[in-house]
């Protein structure tokens, strides 16, 4: 996915203000920066849930205006926090729905497959009859990452997946994306607060400041003190803890 | 009431069975509403009755469907299980409507007097409004449903009023026969109106049948039916006008009934427990003629006329409905 010169405008006000930018295939992207640096306004629009203003999103050698919205189903997914159905919908059910850019409603023995091993992938099989408004926080954020998987796309989106869990929920939500990368080949793009999340288990981060990208790079190259500290207005120290670089912040 | 957990295919026979059982109970009741007071000694009562039932009961059973179709979908696609299509305001249209030519005519006019004439202003004008102006502020708000929404409350009561400062000027003889036309009403209903009634569903019905089969998914909410491939603001804004159509046609056909929708898509909601709009579609239209052959059965057979059908809808509607907002499970709205 190729991004050039991106523009949002709200009022007159650039959010996102001609931002260039290429995510890697098979790689772990993380976006981060402070509030209203329009790191998801950026998701939003490369999601094609957020209308852009200006410039080129090109995806598979086609921008993604071009793209016929069910061929994109197939080829890209986007999960974001805004998840709150008012149907009774085991999950069993809302995984089911994964397949719908495939087979519409109706279900074949092959989708039924896809979505009985997304579950199991999920550790969500003994939950697959039950209710998801009568699931944790936890499983349903997983119950939304098996629909995702059953959706079965290249590319997997994620707006803020680490919000409103726990310490030990959101680690294991950023297993998950990882595993995701790891072990199913996706390309993950995420939306976090947690720099340190991104720094542990992303490949790359783009780091937004005023609708710009201030620096993206590996991990690495972006984690460091000077680059964090004007990005966030913050001082900060680098720390390593098994080889990857982590932030403490004061 | 939810503690057993169906399997996913159990569930879905299940509710094939319920639908099933429903259908039979609307056949009983229609026959309990073309049978009962019926001398079948006298062949030629026998004919006379059929004539003035039958039409009677097509319309019930067409306005009935109308209305539980259009509720479901209003409701699925304002995520609401609380609202109806009578927020869009086209009761009130309708009322308006029917006040001003009633204002300006007067009673003895061809517009009032004529059945069909009436009808197909009453069509044209809720139709037309429909689509331009509901068409147009959607367009204008986003698509954000819960401005429609505020937008049909405040036309609402801008027609209501409009209607209500005509009325304190009118001649109480006209306001007698205006307000005959104001309540629903089954009696007279011509075949005609009927038939074109039938027409003009279908014909929404086939223009939105690909829209309807995507509601299932439309239900997960916007951001969810896009990443799933679904062109949502498109298909929300036909099946928005879709709505409102099958309201002004069972409106202009028998009247206004507010509550009828509402109580009859919740029933439904309920009993099928499922987010499968095929089912509930057909559900909440079953239910619908249930409730209103029955309540006519009621009006004409037991309480001979003396009480308007929906007085009764309008009781049981309001109680069920308290009983929805304050007892009924957080988990079933």
């Amino acid at each position: 996915m190729n991004v050039r010169n991106l523009i949002k405008k709200y009022d007159g006000k650039a959010v996102v203000d001609s931002v260039s930018f290429k995510i890697e295939k098979g790689k772990v992207t993380s976006l981060i920066g402070p509030n209203g640096a329009g790191k998801s306004t950026v998701m939003g629009m490369i999601s094609r849930l957020v209308a852009k203003d200006s410039g080129i999103i090109d995806f598979e050698d086609k921008d993604l205006s071009q793209w016929k919205s069910r061929e994109l189903a197939k080829r890209l997914a986007i999960l974001t926090q805004h998840n709150n159905v008012q149907m009774k919908l085991t999950v069993q059910e809302l995984v089911a729905f994964g397949r719908f850019p495939y087979s519409g409603s109706h279900l074949t023995a092959e989708d039924a497959e896809i979505i009985a091993k997304a579950i199991d992938y999920m550790e969500l099989t003994e939950f697959a009859d039950k209710y998801i408004d009568e699931l944790s926080g936890g499983q349903r954020q997983r119950a939304y990452i098996a629909m995702v998987i059953a959706q079965d796309t290249d590319y997997i989106l994620l707006d803020e997946p680490t919000n409103n869990l726990d310490i030990y929920h959101a680690t294991n939500m950023m297993k998950i994306v990882r595993r995701l990368c790891d072990e199913l080949g996706k390309t993950v793009i995420l939306v976090l607060h947690e720099i340190n999340y991104a720094a542990f288990y992303s490949d790359y981060i783009c780091a937004f400041v005023d609708g710009k990208i201030a620096k993206y790079g590996t991990v690495d190259e972006v984690m460091n003190k000077e680059t964090l500290s004007k990005i966030y207005n913050v001082d900060f120290q680098i720390i390593e803890i098994d080889g990857k670089p982590l932030s403490i912040y004061y | 009431m939810m503690k057993k957990q169906n399997s996913y295919l159990s569930k879905h026979k299940w509710n094939l069975i319920k639908l099933m059982i429903l259908a039979l109970l609307v056949i009983a009741t229609i026959t309990a509403f073309m049978l009962i007071g019926i001398d079948f000694s006298k062949p030629k009562l026998v004919a006379f009755a059929f004539k003035l039932r039958a039409p009677k009961l097509v319309a019930m059973l067409v306005a009935a469907f109308a209305i539980g179709a259009a509720s479901i979908v209003f409701q699925s696609i304002i995520n609401n299980r609380i609202v109806t299509p009578c927020l869009l305001g086209m009761n009130a249209l309708y009322t308006l409507i029917h006040t001003l030519i009633f204002f300006a005519l007067g009673s003895g006019s061809i517009f009032a007097a004529n059945d069909t004439v009436a009808y197909i202003i009453d069509l044209i004008i809720m139709a037309v409004v429909a689509t331009f102006i509901y068409g147009y502020l959607f367009k204008k708000t986003n698509y954000n449903v819960l401005y429609v929404l505020l937008i049909g409350t405040v036309l609402s009561s801008l027609f209501g009023s409009i209607q209500s400062s005509m009325i304190f000027v009118m001649d109480p003889n006209e306001y007698d026969i205006l307000l005959e036309t104001l309540v629903a009403s089954f009696s007279n209903i011509k075949t005609e109106i009927i038939s074109f009634s039938v027409v003009l569903l279908t014909v929404v019905a086939f223009f939105l049948r690909k829209d309807l089969q995507l509601l299932d998914v439309i239900t997960l909410g916007k951001e969810q039916a896009i990443n799933l491939g679904v062109d949502y603001d498109r298909v929300v804004r036909r099946l928005l006008i879709g709505v409102t159509l099958c309201i002004a046609v069972a409106t202009a056909m028998i009247g206004p009934i507010s509550f009828l929708g509402l109580i009859i898509a919740n029933l439904a909601r309920q009993l099928l427990k499922t987010y499968r709009h095929s089912h509930l579609i057909i559900g909440s239209g079953l239910i619908g003629m249930l409730a209103l052959v029955g309540s006519q059965c009621l009006v004409e057979r037991v309480f001979d006329y003396s009480v308007p059908v929906s007085v009764f809808i309008t009781i049981g509607g309001g109680i069920y409905f308290l009983w929805l907002l304050l007892w009924g499970k957080r988990g079933s709205i």
